[in-house]
């Protein structure tokens, strides 16, 4: 005690100066103290969940690739798959394990194809893992639902495609691409119907990303585009126009050329593009006739469709933009006037006329 | 009696190892695992394996470095099967102009898998 009081009288003779830095070093000492305990409960905390999730994940793996080896074509399940459910199962209500073992699932899922990507599609199944994803596609936080949704995509799960279009006008666009990729995963061209229904807008990666998967995909039986060339919403048309492009859909040039009079001048260029690559001859009597009134753009996209599909009736129209002054146009027309092998061309030309005619005539 | 033809796998997804660990051995082969490319080459040196399984992608040293030890340094015309993801195709044709024998995409069926091991290791 009375050293105690020794170190107080000791200390309160101090200036106060010292006293703050002392009472701050001490502070500061204590804070770090504390931090370090903390850090080092923290670290055994991750340690402890590593090595268990190691574990678990070892276990779930040996399971997983015993209950894939223990099938027989005589039934759904063997004894031996029907006691690796069982005992499966029982973890799957603990919310880490669960994670771990889903974890492991598309750990393999992810990199196989063929009858053991369909038996661990089953077993996900089996193990009533789908309720999980399900119960989340209501939930408050959008990353929850985009999650749940990739997981339904990657174990490809049918049958629940009018609960996850319930996500088609979500206001997030990550919950929106994962739902229309689950579609067009499961689902191929009978998946775009939600296009039908979709408000917002469907960005040029997202349309990338579903092409591709179409394009990878085994059923090549395109639906009717139609309907989508005719959407209020611009970004349906503008897939749609791709579409068009990509499985050559002859069939919907009518729609197409309806789309030269679109109020959005990409969706005309690239109405325009499409009837060049279909090669549409009869769209070219419209864009003629409309050429003075139409953009730069729908203009160089228009010569560059001539390039492609021009003919001697052209000529005329060569010869009227001849001097367009657009660099791009005018090489582009001579460029067809030369292919035409358009002699007759410089009858056309006062100044080259009378630029020949004086050169004969010197000679 | 014959012994058992060895294969080394060098793959970093451990529940894949296994898996074609377990398909192969059950076609007769005798399977080395190794988890990244630098357990690979170090198996390869030690058993001097028939055939060789590598995934492109792996910590440490990569499957173009495996087939370029294997084919530069070791010397050996071992066949060697790269496994590559999508989006991989250029690094693909690299693997090809170092020697590899043959590739397959991820994801892939174990079954091809082994049907182009037998074929490669008749």
């Amino acid at each position: 005690m009375n050293e105690y009081n020794f170190i107080l009288q000791y200390f309160n003779q101090f200036p106060l100066i010292i006293k703050v830095v002392w009472i701050t070093s001490v502070i500061l000492m204590t804070n770090v103290f504390i931090l370090i305990i903390y850090l080092r409960y923290l670290r055994n905390k991750l340690r402890v969940k590593s090595s268990l999730e190691s574990k678990c994940q070892m276990y779930f793996e040996s399971s997983l690739i015993t209950y894939l080896y223990s099938g027989n074509e005589e039934e759904d399940f063997s004894i031996e798959q029907k006691k690796i459910i069982k005992e499966l199962k029982g973890v799957t209500s603990e919310a880490f394990k669960r994670k771990v073992l889903i974890a492991t699932l598309l750990k393999l899922r992810n990199e196989i194809t063929g009858e053991i990507a369909d038996s661990i599609d089953k077993l996900y199944i089996e193990l009533g893992l789908l309720q999980y994803p399900l119960s989340k596609l209501r939930h408050k936080k959008w990353d929850v639902i985009a999650n749940a949704i990739r997981e339904l995509t990657l174990f490809q799960v049918k049958g629940i495609q009018s609960v996850v279009m319930k996500n088609i006008n979500h206001p997030k666009k990550e919950v929106r691409k994962e739902m229309q990729l689950y579609l067009v995963q499961l689902f191929t061209f009978k998946g775009l119907e939600f296009l039908n229904l979709l408000q917002t807008p469907l960005s040029e990666w997202d349309q990338i990303q579903l092409l591709e998967i179409l394009q990878k995909s085994d059923d090549q039986d395109i639906t009717d585009i139609k309907p989508w060339l005719k959407s209020t919403n611009e970004s349906v048309v503008s897939f749609a126009l791709k579409l068009a492009r990509l499985y050559n859909q002859y069939e919907v040039k009518d729609e197409i050329i309806a789309l030269l009079n679109h109020k959005n001048e990409l969706i005309r260029v690239n109405a325009i593009e499409s009837l060049n690559h279909l090669n549409v001859l009869e769209a070219k009597v419209v864009l003629k006739s409309n050429f003075i009134e139409t953009s730069l753009d729908e203009q160089i996209a228009f010569v560059k469709m001539l390039e492609n599909t021009y003919e001697s009736s052209d000529k005329f129209f060569l010869l009227d933009y001849r001097n367009h002054e657009n660099q791009e146009i005018k090489l582009i027309i001579m460029e067809i006037m030369k292919n035409l092998n358009f002699e007759e061309y410089y009858l056309y030309d006062t100044e080259l006329f009378e630029d020949i005619t004086n050169k004969k005539t010197t000679a | 009696m014959n012994e058992a033809k060895k294969i080394v796998l060098a793959e970093d997804n451990s529940v894949l190892s296994l898996l074609l660990k377990f398909r192969l051995e059950k076609e007769g082969y005798k399977l080395l695992i190794a988890k990244d490319g630098k357990e690979a080459l170090e198996l390869i040196e030690q058993f001097d394996p028939e055939l060789i399984l590598t995934d492109i992608m792996m910590p440490f040293v990569s499957g173009l470095e495996v087939i370029s030890h294997v084919r530069n340094k070791l010397i050996s015309q071992t066949p060697i099967i790269v496994f590559s993801s999508a989006g991989q195709e250029e690094i693909v044709l690299k693997a090809f102009d170092l020697g590899a024998t043959d590739f397959m995409s991820k994801p892939f069926s174990p079954h091809e898998l082994v049907i182009r091991v037998k074929r490669l290791l008749q």
